[in-house]
């Protein structure tokens, strides 16, 4: 979603004008375990991971992600086929009814961060906002590890 | 403990237990996979790998641009490695790093990636058709997605092969593999 309509739809989330957004409080979702790896200073891109879970009573649509320095934040996906091969595909958005429970980790579903300005080192905590298409935004701080936490 | 082991029968029972446990299979050698091979290391420099002979092999395929499966198993690679050294058996071993994205992984580049790992990671590049060659003999398999798009990726098999000191296949790994199993094969074959 381009920034300038974000910044709209967040303005409509925070007065209550989009469907959803009184439903959605920022404390029904928990984020749990939120790190990205360690990666060379010139990787051109890193992986975030994380739990999600939806603890209100109305469904999120996650679609994405904005990171400060990354200039493209997607959600992506590995799918390995029976002969083992592996192909990773964008996900559009992942849907959380309430209840669920999301897990992005390593083989699986990821946060791809792409054309890097800064690449944080290990030991850094840097700010992830993940987006929603009728949820404001979430940001937390993602640590950045050699290894799951 | 001591009491136990002041009681010679018993003392002698657990020495024979360990005396006829099962001794630890030897690694099978692939004959179906590998080869020799030339390409370009990370200085620009040929590389062939008969020239590693004497030593074990860590090799993995790759890119540089993918964010998830590659940097966690040459990290994976990478603490294996850590494991060996500490055993001081690093300089028998010998991590390779072989990407399918020539284009964007070229020397220089991966000059800058692979020390990072802090394993003696060697990267290796070369034309599209050596590295294809190459990924035949090992049964590699990649596809570039993205149709000539300036942002693209691969769909890719993702095993780590174990070479023995002939540069013989020994083993294939999963990307997620065990660390204490690799470091034990490894050492296995020292």
């Amino acid at each position: 979603m381009p920034p300038t309509l974000r910044v709209l739809r967040d303005a409509l989330l925070g007065a209550g004008l989009l469907a959803g957004a009184t439903s959605a409080p920022a404390d029904d979702l928990t984020l749990d375990n939120a790190w990205l790896r360690a990666v060379p200073p010139v990787a051109p891109a890193m992986a975030g991971y994380f739990e999600l879970y939806n603890r209100g009573n109305r469904s999120v649509r996650l679609d994405g992600a904005e990171v400060r320095f990354a200039g493209s934040a997607v959600l992506r996906e590995t799918v390995v086929s029976k002969d083992g091969q592996r192909r990773e595909r964008g996900l559009e958005e992942v849907r959380l009814d309430p209840g669920d429970r999301l897990r992005f980790r390593r083989g699986r579903r990821f946060l791809q961060l792409t054309a890097l300005t800064d690449v944080p080192r290990a030991g850094q905590r840097v700010e992830v906002c993940l987006t929603f298409t009728n949820h404001g935004d979430l940001c937390a701080d993602f640590e950045v590890r050699h290894s799951a936490p | 403990m001591l009491t136990v082991f002041r009681s010679w029968p018993v003392l002698a029972g657990l020495l024979l237990l360990a005396a006829c446990a099962e001794p630890r299979q030897e690694l099978p050698v692939n004959t179906r996979l590998g080869g020799d091979f030339t390409l370009t290391d990370h200085h620009g420099q040929p590389f062939r790998l008969a020239d590693q002979q004497g030593r074990v092999v860590l090799m993995f395929f790759g890119y540089t641009h993918c964010p998830d499966i590659c940097p966690a198993t040459l990290a994976r690679v990478s603490q294996v490695y850590r494991n060996l050294r500490e055993a001081g058996d690093a300089d028998a071993v010998q991590p390779l790093f072989i990407t399918f994205d020539p284009s964007r992984d070229t020397p220089a580049h991966l000059s800058e990636y692979v020390p990072w790992f802090k394993a003696n990671v060697i990267g290796l590049t070369g034309s599209e058709a050596e590295i294809r060659a190459v990924a035949e003999q090992y049964g590699v398999v990649y596809l570039q997605s993205g149709d000539g798009a300036a942002e693209y990726d691969f769909t890719h098999s993702d095993y780590v092969y174990l070479l023995d000191q002939q540069g013989r296949v020994r083993k294939l790994y999963p990307s997620d593999f065990n660390i204490d199993e690799v470091t034990d094969d490894v050492q296995s074959l020292l």
